[in-house]
């Protein structure tokens, strides 16, 4: 094996900086991704059985429950599973603590369920005295606060930060806002908290708890890591510039005056809508300044012929902005509120799961490139990341999940037959149980050519988590 | 070692480390452009600088390891030293026309 450098010898290459040897791999993130991706099918399922919006109001208790099944244990799960191995590449840092995943995911589910089982109780499906929404608050309070301690002492040991970092601190600062209010209307709704003004915060704090959520910490972080990913899988330069720094200043003011302006609106009784006008309007100005960094990242890529993922990603942009459009003309005809369901059923489905699915497709292969056969590098010829998937098999279920959302969101729209609602989440279901089977192949290396698959030396990877074979 | 001796020894390790892809781009690390330089001295002493084609890229240890063990396979090599580096930063542009090609860029 390779001896110490001897002593007395001159540094090597003197006249280049050393440099980290990149960051570990994350343990834990496979779990969050399976469970993630349980949630999503479950919800879809929930959906295909007629429960919840739009078979129910969308204030309903069933509603609420397949809300918080999507952004808690798809979309929230899916991210920090993310941010737990991709926090550490923005900044070039270890995570703090790579023990901590696995009794956070633990506090996260118990805490959901809990909350799924509060609503159920809510709307009478379930008859018992157990205070479910105070064990949310709880259990959920204490996941977030793991999550956020994790991260937040990475990024805090990384700084200066790089621009897409900061994007991810203002997300992670938008899921303290948002769980800060979900355990006030958990405490409210669960009997604990009486005091008058916690009641005004859950009679009118939920448009802020949804921006907060979904803008925030979902959005916001996404915009973060998609500067940083998108620019590494396609070979385009990373973005700095007026643009990107105008769309984290803008996006984060916007952010601001919606979510801080809108407490602030509460506790002084003045009407809600105010800021979050005037957030909506800044928040138009840093997604077109974001759309322009996505639209140039795209253009400039030196790789012409991207990979799935990238493409995927960018229906999902699309139906970004789409989604964007669509809410400025039920604004200007006066029908905003009116479709809010169908707003929120596209940001959830159409942008967050679409961008999530996409990348998830990459990461997944990467993680088990890594495990699997990073160890053997250099020893014995290896297989690359894109040989551990199968494309032409994943794009067909790709593009059905993202023709089935505009299925039912248009059903939705149009208020057509909920039949056709069913029809297009039950494609929605069918597509997502599809990628997870490709997922699976991936992690199992059945795609791998059989010669290539476990050379000597390599193990074939756990589905539920990772671990770092000797090199 | 003479000059002609030291050059065909680089060129050994050089062909050596074409096992090392780079996983994401799938292609080796000598095409792509990754390594910077290799050094051979006196009593089969190899150093090589290399980069990644991003800062803080989960791969970066095992393509470190992986050169190593790479220029360590040939005959005569008694030590190895991996330097990483950022300084120039990666960019495309140093790819061979080969991985070019390969990959698709114009």
């Amino acid at each position: 094996m390779p001896a110490a450098p001897a002593v007395g010898q001159p540094a090597p290459f003197p006249e280049r900086k050393n440099a980290e040897d990149g960051v570990a791999l994350s343990r834990w993130t496979m779990s969050y991704f399976v469970t993630a991706v349980l949630a999503l099918i479950a919800a879809e399922g929930l959906m295909l059985a007629g429960i919840g919006y739009p078979h129910a109001a969308i204030a309903a208790p069933a509603s609420l429950l397949l809300v918080h099944l999507v952004a808690i244990g798809w979309l929230s799960l899916l991210m920090c599973g993310a941010l737990f191995q991709f926090v550490p590449v923005l900044v070039n840092r270890p995570l703090h603590s790579n023990t901590l995943p696995l009794p956070t995911l633990i506090l996260l589910i118990a805490g959901l369920a809990a909350l799924l089982l509060g609503f159920a109780q809510l709307g009478g499906t379930i008859q018992t005295p157990f205070g479910f929404f105070p064990a949310a608050a709880i259990l959920l309070g204490a996941g977030f606060v793991l999550v956020l301690w994790n991260l937040g002492r990475t990024l805090w040991a990384a700084r200066p930060l790089p621009l897409p970092a900061r994007f991810v601190v203002v997300g992670l600062c938008s899921l303290a806002a948002t769980v800060f209010l979900g355990i006030i209307f958990a405490l409210v709704l669960g009997g604990v908290a009486t005091k008058p003004h916690l009641l005004d915060v859950t009679a009118l704090g939920l448009p802020i708890h949804v921006i907060a959520g979904l803008g925030g910490w979902l959005t916001f972080t996404a915009f973060g890591v998609s500067y940083r990913l998108l620019a590494m899988f396609m070979l385009a330069p990373e973005l700095e510039g007026r643009t990107t720094r105008g769309a984290l200043y803008v996006g984060t003011t916007a952010l601001a005056v919606a979510i801080v302006g809108g407490m602030a609106a509460i506790c002084t009784t003045t009407n809600v809508m105010w800021p979050i006008g005037a957030g909506g309007i800044l928040g138009l100005l840093a997604l077109a300044l974001y759309g322009g960094d996505i639209q140039h990242l795209y253009r400039a890529r030196k790789r012409r012929v991207i990979e799935l993922n990238s493409r995927m990603a960018g229906v999902a942009l699309a139906n970004l902005a789409a989604i964007v459009v669509l809410g400025i003309v039920l604004l200007l005809a006066g029908r905003f509120s009116d479709h809010i369901g169908v707003i929120v059923f596209l940001v959830a489905f159409a942008w967050l799961s679409g961008f999530g699915l996409a990348k998830l497709y990459k990461i997944v292969a990467f993680l088990t490139w890594l495990e699997c056969y990073g160890p053997v590098l250099g020893k014995t010829t290896t297989p690359r990341v894109q040989d551990l998937v199968t494309e032409p098999r994943a794009q067909k279920w790709f593009a059905l999940y993202f023709v089935a959302v505009w299925i039912a969101a248009l059903a939705l729209l149009f208020a057509m037959p909920l039949l056709l609602f069913r029809v297009g989440v039950g494609a929605m279901g069918l597509a997502t149980i599809g990628i997870g089977i490709q997922l699976m192949r991936t992690r199992r290396l059945a795609n791998v050519a059989p010669a290539l698959r476990l050379p000597k030396g390599t193990q074939p990877p756990h589905l539920l988590h990772s671990s770092v074979q000797p090199s | 070692m003479t000059p002609e001796a030291s050059e065909a020894f680089a060129g050994q390790i050089k062909e050596a480390l074409r096992l090392v892809i780079d996983p994401e781009l799938g292609y080796n690390i000598v095409d792509l452009g990754l390594v910077y330089d290799i050094n051979v001295e006196d009593g089969g002493v190899v150093r090589v600088a290399m980069t990644t084609t991003t800062r803080g890229c989960p791969a970066t240890g095992y393509l470190k390891d992986g050169a190593r063990d790479a220029a360590w396979s040939v005959p005569s090599v008694e030590f190895v030293d991996i330097a990483l580096t950022y300084d120039p930063p990666w960019t495309p542009d140093m790819m061979t026309d080969d991985a070019k090609v390969h990959l698709g860029i114009v």
